[in-house]
């Protein structure tokens, strides 16, 4: 019973993480009502970064977030301006394009394959990091100490944006342009920067969850795209555009993932997984916490 | 000359390349990767069906291809029965399965439906790498299946040489163009467009919208479990990864949507240029930088979505139309 509890803490924790890195995709959503498939990508793009800021100065991972967090979200940012703006303003009249979607995914496979080119397809660890292979003993229980860390970087970032959005005079301006895009624009608000501001926060939550990730797991090129599926389950199951949503969405699945094991072999928790995500999205496809829309 | 009799050359022109390649084209190589060509042109126009005309973007087709290529792999290894008879199986399944798939899935717009059919694929893989055993029927988990190739010859789906496939390929890319260009002229597509285009105002003209998707669904999973079985008698080894996987579900969508979805030339417009793209790239730069044919797509994606939104096709069909103008009004000047 108490293997069960453990396994079940441990889901929770790497959960919180998986919530974290659907978290971007998820605001991202709420304000452009575009999924973005690139954002396994820029979660590894922001692994990258905190991977390399550790590994050339030696400085704790979490310090990292110093550094990771502002370049990835000016590279949302333009990343946005730059690419996808022209398509959102070619279908202007266009409620959902899928066009937008489209793009995501190539700027998917320029991205996961670029960063193939230029660091190869070995799998880095940043081996001497203080939090690695730490463990915690917590009543008999051993629990990881970096995702512990994680865990309570996820809570803060969810409260973080949740503050945001509710309190600022931009979180304000960007609530609206995701309710009503055009009395959003009457009111004086310019959608195309409130739509970059919204690309870029979501990349940072990307870089952010990319910090939490890299004291114990491997970067790769390819990485993102673990995460990319999980992450589409994640905000599904949550509720897509609830910030909330995503960290319950996420400890539902790391719970599923690491609870499963005991009870059955380790690769069909993947398939309950999906079979959960189609209920979901069948009986109540506005998420679990979700706000209601009209699909 | 007259307009009609000018278009039916060019396409009796461009049949006769076809058929002849093979004389020409001599080595192993390029004649595979000729063949995967087609296939690639054919896999993308059965996908057009609900990709192109109805509208949506399904990002599972992957699942289809492995259907096929199972059905009719296990009858052939368990009960010898001729791959054949067993595509036909497969695509029945595939109905069946495309079906199920479509029935509560098209009810949801754009997003949704792209993500809910990622996961009936996923789902579908992640289910056949797990399932050594299938009631009778042996799948043998991620190991797949590899087909011995013994028994050569038409009946068996089986040939020492690259051609025979060659031109299996290449007819069934005919037919199910010629079926796309009928239900592209027919009710069905018309309907089809419209419910793309504008669902609330296609239903409030009594389109049965819903119906019309599931008859394309239906369509295109049979089409692309067909190709599946292809597939596993060109390579004669199938597993999850391969058949199955969601690269292949995206690259059909790729190919679609840079050579022009919704169109009939577009998907093999777009599998002539992004197949020999990747090909060449993995022969020739494959060691020194992987990755580079994707990057490519990627970046091509990119552009043709913010110049051409409809496609590659669109230019050049202009430009062919303006050839065809000039052909044909020179020689009225004339007289």
């Amino acid at each position: 019973m108490l293997y069960v509890l453990e396994d079940a803490i441990n889901g929770i924790l790497i959960g919180s993480i998986y919530g974290l890195t659907a978290m971007g995709l998820t605001v991202i959503f709420g304000v452009l009502k575009v999924i973005n498939f690139a954002h396994g990508s820029l979660l590894m793009v922001g692994m990258y970064a905190a991977y390399w800021a550790v590994a050339l100065t030696g400085i704790h991972p979490y310090l990292s977030l110093i550094v990771v967090a502002p370049v990835m979200y000016c590279f949302g940012y333009y990343l946005q301006d730059i690419i996808i703006k022209p398509i959102f303003k070619a279908e202007k009249d266009v409620r959902e394009p899928i066009t937008v979607i489209i793009v995501t995914t190539g700027v998917w496979y320029v991205l996961d394959n670029l960063s193939l080119l230029i660091f190869g397809p070995q799998y880095r660890t940043l081996q001497d990091n203080p939090l690695r292979g730490k463990m915690l003993e917590f009543g008999g229980m051993m629990l990881s100490v970096p995702k512990l860390w994680g865990f309570v970087t996820a809570l803060a970032t969810a409260a973080a944006i949740y503050w945001f959005f509710q309190k600022t005079r931009l979180g304000r301006a960007i609530r609206a342009t995701s309710l009503d895009r055009e009395a959003a624009s009457l009111m004086g608000i310019n959608q195309y920067r409130i739509y970059n501001v919204a690309f870029g926060i979501g990349t940072a939550i990307a870089g952010i969850a990319g910090v939490t990730l890299v004291p114990f797991y491997n970067v790769f090129p390819s990485v993102g795209v673990l995460f990319d599926i999980k992450g589409f389950i994640i905000v599904v199951l949550g509720g897509l555009g609830s910030i909330g949503g995503a960290i319950l969405g996420g400890i539902i699945v790391g719970v599923i993932e690491s609870v499963g094991p005991q009870f059955m072999a380790a690769t069909w928790t993947e398939a309950i997984v999906y079979a959960l995500f189609l209920v979901v999205l069948f009986v109540k496809p506005s998420g679990l916490f979700g706000v209601k829309y009209d699909w | 000359m007259t307009r009609a009799k000018l278009q039916s050359l060019s396409l009796l022109l461009v049949g006769v390349i076809a058929f002849g390649l093979p004389l020409v084209v001599r080595s192993p190589t390029y004649l595979h990767i000729l063949v995967l060509l087609f296939l690639y042109a054919y896999l993308t126009t059965s996908w057009n069906l609900v990709g192109g005309f109805a509208g949506v973007l399904p990002l599972g087709h992957s699942a289809f291809v492995g259907i096929g290529a199972y059905t009719s792999t296990v009858l052939a290894l368990q009960y010898g029965i001729s791959p054949w008879l067993g595509m036909i199986v497969g695509g029945c399944l595939a109905v069946v399965v495309g079906v199920l798939i479509g029935l509560p899935t098209f009810k949801m717009r754009g997003a949704y439906f792209a993500l809910a059919t990622i996961a009936f694929a996923e789902g579908i893989r992640v289910m056949v790498e797990n399932i050594e055993y299938l009631g009778p029927f042996k799948l043998n988990g991620p190991r797949g299946l590899q087909i011995p190739p013994l028994n050569t010859g038409l009946t068996n789906f089986m040939f020492a040489e690259k051609e025979p496939y060659y031109y299996i390929i290449l007819v069934m890319l005919i037919a199910v163009l010629a079926l796309t260009w009928f239900i592209s002229r027919s009710k069905l597509g018309y309907y089809l467009s419209a419910g793309g285009e504008e669902p609330e105002a296609a239903m409030a003209l009594g389109v049965n919208v819903a119906r019309c998707k599931l008859i394309a669904m239906a369509m295109s999973s049979f089409l692309t479990a067909l190709a599946g079985t292809f597939w596993a008698q060109f390579t004669l080894f199938i597993h999850p990864k391969s058949v199955m996987s969601l690269d292949v579900s995206f690259e059909i969508a790729f190919i679609a949507l840079i050579g022009g979805r919704g169109s009939i030339a577009g998907p093999v417009l777009g599998a002539i240029i992004l197949r020999p793209v990747s090909d060449l790239c993995r022969i020739y730069f494959g060691a020194k930088l992987p990755g580079l044919h994707l990057i490519i797509f990627g970046v091509l994606l990119i552009l043709v979505m913010i110049f051409q939104p409809r496609g590659l096709q669109e230019p050049l069909t202009k430009l062919y139309h303006r050839f065809l103008d000039r052909m044909t009004t020179q020689p009225a000047r004339a007289d």
